[in-house]
């Protein structure tokens, strides 16, 4: 048995929408059948009550114009009537209306006293169990099925008769018709009700699919501002929404300040200790290089460590608080801007020839610190390793809709293949003639994973190195 | 060469101002963002050295103002911060330099010679004027190739003129630049100091130009360095 984690959340293969159809489903088909199975019911019992009617007052004549009398021949009473029923289609051969008069047997077979015309001679036969039921209850109408003269399928009305005299032989008088064309109707008749059903269980379908887009309307755009602001084209879920789910609305709001708030908490606290821990470093790291004391020398080494130990842990406390502000964005061009206006004026004593090639609609999703700190140590790097000049191209990602890519070259020595490895790798330098913090690369490698994006370092057109930024954008 | 540190540690301003003293700068120090920013608006300095958080006003905002109004100083921004939007936002608001703590004041020495001599339109932190050579990095000077005794305030002046050679130099001027807010600023002293100055260098290497002030010449070429 498998357990399921109470704080793990997973997706339902079905949707919202699916499940309240599936519920309609779940009553509307049940009722539609048993109203149409009522509705047939009734018509084939009114049709059969319709049909059934004549058949029973043919009986009751026969019943009622029967007598018996002396033969003229034989010493025995035999049959009289009094007079015929008087249907026309009772003189027609095999019109499919009949009436006969006759002794029946057990075995449902009859023997003909009198019969209509329509029978042409023929006889009828009943069923066994019909014969039984007839002999049990003398008194009351039989109605049930048979084969007609014509072998056309009967319904038939039969009660058994004592005439005075012939008490002894009881007589079976039957009046029967030709059903087909009754249950044609009735056949007709279900096949109406089932196509109105079919169309009205397409017609509940439809409403309930329309009733459920409608009603569930504000939860689907709801559902696609959250995403809105994920990818960063909203700052916050806006919009107007029903009662249920305002409440709902108001609380994402609530989470994205409070997300907001946190990281920037945090980002403070962080700042402010790197202020408060720089400065005493400085002094003792300062002082102590001014004297040459055992105690200067143990401060200078100390200190060193300190610095260090700050260092790592900024960074790890910047690390721990990237890419978590929701739905951050930053426009591409002024930040690089502000770098080709600012790197001039650090490497000062160089004479170094920015081209730039931008996308002037490019919007990173992420933080403007963040990507001044990638494209500053990268455009940094270039401007230390480069003879003369440094190219910017900023474009989206041909191969990923929703990335860009910034690819930094310079004309300096670049490094060669197998070194780009531990190029990236954090406190790695691989030239400690020019002076810095490491090769920055790391920093950068760390941050373009935050935001799920890469580093790539490749050999420039010149010869120098090309490294290319893949980071998110707004699409 | 006179420079403005703004910088609320009080530690640190000490020891930044021995070491820029030692290096033959005249220094001020304000310990706030409202004093550094004053001092700044109304003395003529010749770099400052401003950290970014202090208290009153932030050193973005002094340098802002500054820049505003015209001051044209350089400016090294020394900061704890180090991010790059740091970095640009202090460059942005006019800053010629950016150094993170910690540092160490060798580094601090070099980028504020760099910024000075640049300011003045010199490529190299030597100044040469006929044999006279002045050594800004070591803060000494050689006349001949022999080295020459100065005290700190006479290598002030030498340093002086000589990032302003061939250019007439008010007493004013030179009390604005050589003393720090504190010492006594009477011009009289700047005689005494030129006459002093004069005799290890040699007479003829500072011209007095009378009514205006004082301008350091080679005398090999005469009087034709404009």
């Amino acid at each position: 048995m498998s357990s399921v984690d109470p704080h793990k959340l997973s997706r339902d293969s079905t949707s919202l929408a699916m499940r309240l159809v599936r519920s309609a489903i779940f009553w509307a088909v049940p009722f539609l059948l048993i109203s149409a199975l009522t509705i047939l019911w009734f018509y084939r019992s009114s049709t059969l009550a319709l049909f059934d009617d004549p058949l029973d007052a043919t009986v009751t004549s026969l019943v009622a114009a029967s007598n018996s009398e002396l033969s003229k021949d034989n010493p025995e009473q035999i049959l009289s009537l009094a007079r015929e029923p008087l249907d026309p289609r009772y003189q027609q051969a095999l019109s499919g209306r009949y009436w006969l008069i006759g002794q029946i047997y057990r075995d449902g077979r009859i023997l003909p006293v009198r019969a209509s015309r329509s029978m042409a001679g023929e006889t009828l036969a009943l069923e066994a169990n019909n014969a039984a039921t007839l002999y049990e209850n003398p008194s009351e109408v039989l109605r049930s099925q048979t084969a007609g003269p014509d072998n056309e399928p009967l319904r038939f009305s039969a009660r058994m008769a004592f005439l005075p005299g012939l008490e002894d032989t009881p007589l079976v008088m039957i009046a029967a018709a030709d059903s087909r064309a009754a249950s044609r109707a009735i056949l007709r008749f279900a096949l109406l009700v089932i196509a109105v059903m079919l169309l009205l269980i397409i017609g509940v379908f439809t409403a309930v699919f329309m009733q459920v887009r409608i009603g569930l309307k504000p939860l689907f755009d709801l559902s696609r501002q959250v995403v809105d602001v994920k990818e960063g084209r909203e700052i916050r879920v806006s919009g107007h929404y029903p009662n249920e789910i305002y409440p709902l609305a108001n609380e994402l709001n609530g989470l994205i300040d409070h997300n907001a708030d946190v990281v920037k908490r945090a980002r403070t606290h962080v700042s402010n200790l790197a202020h408060a821990l720089k400065t005493p470093i400085a002094v003792l790291q300062n002082e102590s290089e001014q004297n040459k004391s055992p105690l200067s020398s143990i401060v200078t080494r100390q200190t060193a460590t300190m610095r260090k130990q700050v260092e790592h842990h900024l960074q790890r406390a910047r690390a721990a608080t990237r890419g978590q502000l929701i739905g951050t964005v930053t426009e591409v061009p002024p930040i690089i801007e502000g770098m080709v206006r600012t790197m001039p004026r650090i490497y000062r004593h160089k004479d170094v020839k920015v081209v730039t090639d931008v996308n002037t609609d490019l919007v990173f999703r992420g933080e403007k610190r963040d990507l001044d700190e990638m494209l500053g140590n990268l455009i940094d790097n270039a401007f230390k390793w480069t003879k003369s000049e440094v190219s910017i191209v900023a474009q989206n990602s041909e191969f990923d809709e929703s990335m860009m890519e910034i690819t930094i070259s310079d004309n300096g020595r670049g490094i060669a293949k197998e070194d780009y490895a531990q190029a990236i790798k954090r406190g790695m330098r691989l030239d400690e003639t020019t002076p810095g913090t490491g090769f920055g690369l790391a920093i950068v490698d760390d941050l373009a994973r935050a935001y799920k994006g890469s580093v790539a370092l490749g050999q420039a057109d010149s010869g120098g190195l090309s490294v290319t930024l893949t980071l998110p954008r707004r699409v | 060469m006179r420079i403005l540190i703004v910088e609320d540690d009080a530690d640190l301003s000490r020891q930044l101002s021995e070491s820029l003293k030692d290096a033959g700068y005249a220094v001020d120090v304000a310990n706030d963002g409202e004093e550094g920013h004053f001092l700044g608006d109304t003395e003529p300095y010749d770099a400052v050295v401003l950290d970014l958080g202090l208290p009153q006003i932030d050193g973005i905002s002094i340098l802002q103002k500054w820049r505003t109004d015209g001051r044209k100083f350089p400016v090294i921004i020394l900061t704890a911060r180090d991010q790059w939007s740091e970095k640009v936002a202090g460059f942005d608001a006019g800053a010629d330099d950016y150094l993170t703590k910690p540092f160490h004041s060798e580094e601090l020495l070099a980028r504020l010679r760099a910024l000075v001599r640049r300011a003045a339109g010199h490529t190299t932190d030597s100044i040469d004027i006929g044999s006279l050579h002045v050594d800004n990095r070591a803060a000494r000077a050689f006349v001949d190739g022999m080295p020459i005794k100065l005290t700190s305030h006479e290598f002030r002046l030498l340093s002086y003129m000589a990032m302003h050679k061939g250019r007439v130099i008010s007493r004013t001027e030179l009390v604005e630049h050589i003393y720090d807010q504190d010492f006594d600023r009477d011009s009289n002293t700047i005689e005494v100091f030129v006459g002093r100055l004069r005799r290890k260098i040699g007479t003829d290497r500072i011209e007095t130009v009378r009514g205006l002030g004082y301008r350091l010449a080679d005398p090999d070429q005469g009087n034709s360095e404009e």
